[in-house]
């Protein structure tokens, strides 16, 4: 009898209990977890992610880590490079503070799944915008920021040249690093030229550029500012590598990407790239920027993007002076690519990358 | 009686002692095959030494890639003005470390003649290096003269010892002790990393520092080491040597947990929040454990205990159920604690006894729910550093960091998997054989993709798990279903006569497990043992495909892509597997000594 009695004291001792955890957890709606999966939900339910991470204090921002030039870590393990510079351009637009990212690095498998599961708030991690990516994974394209295309690279002593086209090919071996598309697009110019390549793909372009060093490869192909960078970097003295053709044999867009279907944060994002590209034609840049608005060597559309009379930043959710913070925190476009990318030798003149004025493809709408 | 007398390794017959020249003669040239044998790969090996000397020397290597990066490579992003509390911990494993090795004893002794041949191995390293490196004439005749100092004090440390001019052996701590310090004091003399090879010869390269930024730590490192040691050689005989060893293990234990997520993480405390919420939950499961836990270890209700702690089970059960439909809001805190509330009410009817046994039990249960709600909070509260990345570690601490917990986490869990495999109970043999069987089929990276991508899109409302916490978790559930099937070959060498035996005298069935049948299992699961763990280490380069950057990451994609060093990746490779070898190698070593004191091989 004494133990059964005990027994329900204790079941009942164990129900009062309940009852009272439940009740703290209600008080408390849940976990100090549970904001982080609101951000999750968020972008699905309607509000925009813009005020998650204004609530939040950082940018979650997907890069590669290892993107020579785009995004790479400095000895002290800073983020730095073209990618990272965005990332921080973005912060600074929506946090005021170009140092609130948290970078996230990912693997090529990983980026889209981050992108989906709201692990990340926008993605900076040289994906080439195609109309699968687009359509299929949930996710949205921002303006590109960096035109590349996949180019060869060859050795001037093996009788190559800026003008050699892929029908100089023939029979050469060509080489890539394996489980990209680069391998598909070279075989289909290829076929395209009607001539027969040998074809060898290894591990990575660290290897694949070794073997071109050694004379096992006779070209090799990647996106050209890839090539571009190697070239500036591994060229052995007395050796010339020419990387050709002109016009690349396939397009790589490449720009910020996020979640789908939320327009809010669309605008930011793309904003804040349009605002590095308008200041850079306007000659704002990061030792100026705080001294547009009421300067009136600058145009009414200068001074409306840095905050002045008219500016349109508070309708996107922003602060008045977001982009005048983006461009003295971080650059304009053209501080954003020399600083990152002159050091491989990849410049804009005469590129895809230049201005629309000097004949590029970098073009903003006008900010009015 | 005869036995012992075998084991006791002074009256075991001598070897008979050999000159070199016998012992060359009759090992490496004692037949024509063995002779042909000993020519060729003496050539094969030095030509390798060769050749990977020329590789390490060439003028083509940057070494400054190396050297430059030597922060990135061990702690990655760590913020440099943070860095007193990477050697803080170090700081606070040296002192562990020094007084484990006192209060443990460790008062192995070295013979003064086997530091001879160490030596003499040395010089004979020297010569090769001499003879064979690429280097300057000038560096060569250094190698040479060198190579003259070891040789010579290598014989005179032989001749010494056995015409006693010199003591018999040397106390083998403070020897190891002398080594860090001639490494420690060669920081202050030797500008690591200062120098790059080129043709052969050495420059200095400027700006380059590695060496001149630690010197200073590491030798407050080294002189904690030997405080500590000294210190507790002092205090040994002031304190109850059995209860210090209960305390240093705890400890240790604690340790990983306590120096990554407290010391290394810094968390903001929102203090408000500890006072109004955790304190009081955590207060509250130490209370209700107490009504719970006092009754059920009363030896009058035994086993109808277990009807209780079964009902918390299935509650913590449906609790977590619950959690995965968004029903319950509640703190992931409770849903641990009551989970392990019921695990405990489990056990308890196993600490049936008298009242002060009762209450050692319910004390250890308060104990265990302070430290594990302190470690939520704390893993739970935002850090205070300014990191960049979703992991505050990187480089060689994240590889340490990830290899350690899992470690120590799929242990317990390989045991309890092992035995429950092996167990009579149908409902636990099942589960656990599906459970080893599924997980083993799996491949690591699918696992860990899993943890760290797939699983926080199924999680509800309120549940998150951090990067670092979902590689944790996925590796030790991996882990542990290697490390059962290795326990369960130890527990089937177990002979059937040992469970009769304890069941003879009357032990239960917890007893007989715990004392007779997992320390002989144990004893014989060693060697498979230390190997899953050298794995353990090895494998953690696969946390890269889930973004973490360990140590493999940094050398061989990091580097590579800073445009300073683009390319330059053999470099850092070389480097990370002398790392890796001398850990494993370290590891594979102890398991020598370990087998070696429970007598293993032996019968």
């Amino acid at each position: 009898m004494t133990h059964k009695s005990k027994l329900i004291k204790l079941l009942a001792v164990l129900f009062a209990f309940t009852l009272v955890a439940a009740a703290c957890g209600d008080d408390d709606g849940g976990d100090s977890s549970a904001s982080s999966s609101d951000e999750v939900t968020l972008t699905a339910e309607g509000g925009s992610l813009l005020e998650t991470v204004q609530e939040r204090g950082t940018l979650n921002c997907g890069v590669s880590g290892a993107a020579v030039a785009f995004s790479t870590l400095d000895p002290s393990g800073n983020m730095v490079g073209f990618d990272a510079d965005f990332c921080r351009a973005v912060a600074a637009a929506v946090l005021g503070d170009a140092e609130a990212v948290n970078f996230v690095a990912l693997t090529a498998a990983e980026r889209f799944t981050a992108v989906q599961s709201g692990d990340i708030d926008v993605l900076m991690r040289n994906t080439t915008w195609t109309q699968s990516r687009d359509t299929d994974v949930g996710m949205d394209f921002g303006p590109t920021t960096y035109y590349d295309g996949q180019q060869l690279m060859g050795k001037a002593s093996d009788g190559f040249s800026g003008s050699s086209t892929v029908a100089d090919l023939d029979g050469a071996t060509i080489c890539t690093n394996a489980g990209t598309t680069t391998e598909k697009n070279i075989g289909d110019a290829a076929e395209a030229a009607g001539i027969t390549i040998n074809l060898q793909t290894y591990e990575d372009f660290d290897i694949v550029t070794d073997n071109f060093i050694s004379g096992a490869c006779d070209v090799v192909t990647t996106d050209g500012s890839a090539l571009v960078g190697r070239k500036a970097q591994q060229q052995p003295e007395g050796e010339e590598w020419v990387i050709f053709p002109g016009a690349p044999i396939s397009k790589e867009p490449l720009g910020p990407t996020y979640g789908q279907n939320d327009s809010q944060w669309a605008d930011v994002v793309n904003w804040t790239v349009y605002a590095t590209i308008i200041a850079s034609e306007k000659g704002i840049n990061s030792s100026n920027a705080s001294s547009v608005v009421g300067n009136d060597s600058f145009d009414a559309e200068a001074q409306r993007l840095m905050g002045g009379e008219g500016e349109l930043q508070s309708l996107m959710g922003l602060s008045a002076d977001a982009f005048q913070q983006v461009i003295s925190q971080v650059g304009n476009y053209d501080e954003i690519y020399s600083r990152n990318l002159n050091p491989v030798g990849l410049t804009r003149d005469g590129s895809s990358n230049a201005g629309w004025e000097d004949g590029g493809l970098i073009y903003a709408p006008p900010a009015r | 009686m005869n036995e012992i007398e075998l084991s006791n390794p002074a009256k075991l017959p001598e070897t008979p002692k050999r000159s070199i020249g016998e012992w060359v003669k009759s090992n490496l040239f004692s037949n024509i095959p063995n002779t042909v044998l000993t020519i060729v790969f003496g050539f094969l090996a030095l030509y390798s030494i060769k050749g990977l000397l020329g590789f390490i020397l060439s003028g083509e290597r940057r070494w400054a890639a190396v050297a430059t990066n030597m922060r990135l490579l061990m702690a990655q992003g760590y913020p440099a003005n943070q860095f007193i509390r990477v050697w803080f911990t170090l700081g606070c494993l040296m002192v562990l470390t020094g007084i484990s090795l006192a209060i443990w004893r460790s008062n192995g002794v070295l013979k003064i003649k086997r530091i001879g041949t160490w030596v003499l191995n040395l010089g004979l390293g020297a010569a090769i290096f001499a003879s064979l490196a690429p280097v300057s004439a000038n560096a060569r005749g250094g190698w040479l003269i060198a190579t003259a100092v070891l040789l010579l004090l290598g014989y005179f440390l032989k001749i010494g010892s056995d015409k006693s001019m010199l003591p018999d052996d040397v106390p083998t701590v403070w020897f190891s002790f002398g080594c860090l310090a001639v490494l420690v004091l060669s920081l202050w003399t030797v500008p690591y990393g200062h120098y790059a090879f080129t043709d052969g010869e050495l420059i200095a390269e400027s700006g380059r520092t590695v060496a001149m930024s630690t010197k200073l730590p590491f030798t407050v490192m080294l002189l904690l080491l030997i405080g500590a040691f000294m210190l507790a050689e002092v205090a040994r005989g002031l304190v109850h040597i059995p209860k210090a060893k209960i305390v240093l293990s705890s400890l240790w234990l604690l340790s990983p947990f306590v120096l990554n997520w407290i010391v290394l993480r810094d968390p903001d405390f929102d203090y408000g929040r500890v006072f109004s919420t955790d304190i009081p939950i955590g207060l509250l499961f130490i209370g209700f454990g107490f009504l719970v836990l006092y009754p059920l270890t009363n030896p009058s209700i035994g086993e109808k205990g277990r009807l209780v702690a079964i009902a918390l089970l299935m509650f913590a059960a449906f609790n977590w159920i619950a959690a995965f439909f968004g029903l319950y809001p509640m703190l992931q805190k409770v849903r641990i604690s009551f989970l392990l509330l019921a695990l405990a009410a489990l056990l308890a009817p196993n600490f049936a006894a008298d009242n002060r046994t009762r209450l050692r039990f319910i004390s250890f249960w308060a104990g265990f729910i302070i430290v594990l709600h302190w470690l939520i909070t704390a893993i739970n509260s935002p850090s205070t550093l300014d990191l960049q990345g979703p992991t505050y570690l990187g480089g060689f601490s994240l590889t340490l960091f990830v290899a350690v917990l899992t470690l120590l986490l799929s242990f317990p869990l390989g045991v309890l998997l092992a035995l429950g495999r092996t167990s009579s109970m149908p409902i636990a043999r099942v589960l656990c054989t599906v459970y080893i069987e599924s997980v083993r089929g799996v491949p690591l990276i699918t696992i860990l993709f899993f943890f760290s991508n797939i699983l926080p899109l199924f999680l509800p409302a309120g549940m998150e798990i951090a990067e670092l916490a979902a590689i944790v978790t996925g590796y030790t559930l991996f882990s542990a279903a290697y490390l059962a099937e290795n326990v369960r070959g130890g527990l089937q060498s177990v002979m059937r006569g040992q469970y009769e035996a304890a069941d003879a005298i009357g032990l239960t069935t917890s007893q007989r497990t715990g004392f007779i049948v997992i320390p002989q299992a144990l004893r014989v699961s060693i060697p498979p043992l230390v190997g899953q763990a050298i794995g353990v280490f090895k494998e953690t380069s696969l946390v890269a495909i889930v973004g973490a950057f360990d140590i493999l990451r940094i050398a061989a994609y990091v580097v590579p892509a800073q445009t300073e060093f683009l390319g330059v990746k053999r470099e850092g490779l070389l480097l990370i597997s002398v790392i890796y070898f001398a850990v494993a190698f370290s590891m594979s070593k102890y398991s020598q000594k370990l087998e070696e004191r429970v007598g293993l091989g032996e019968r």
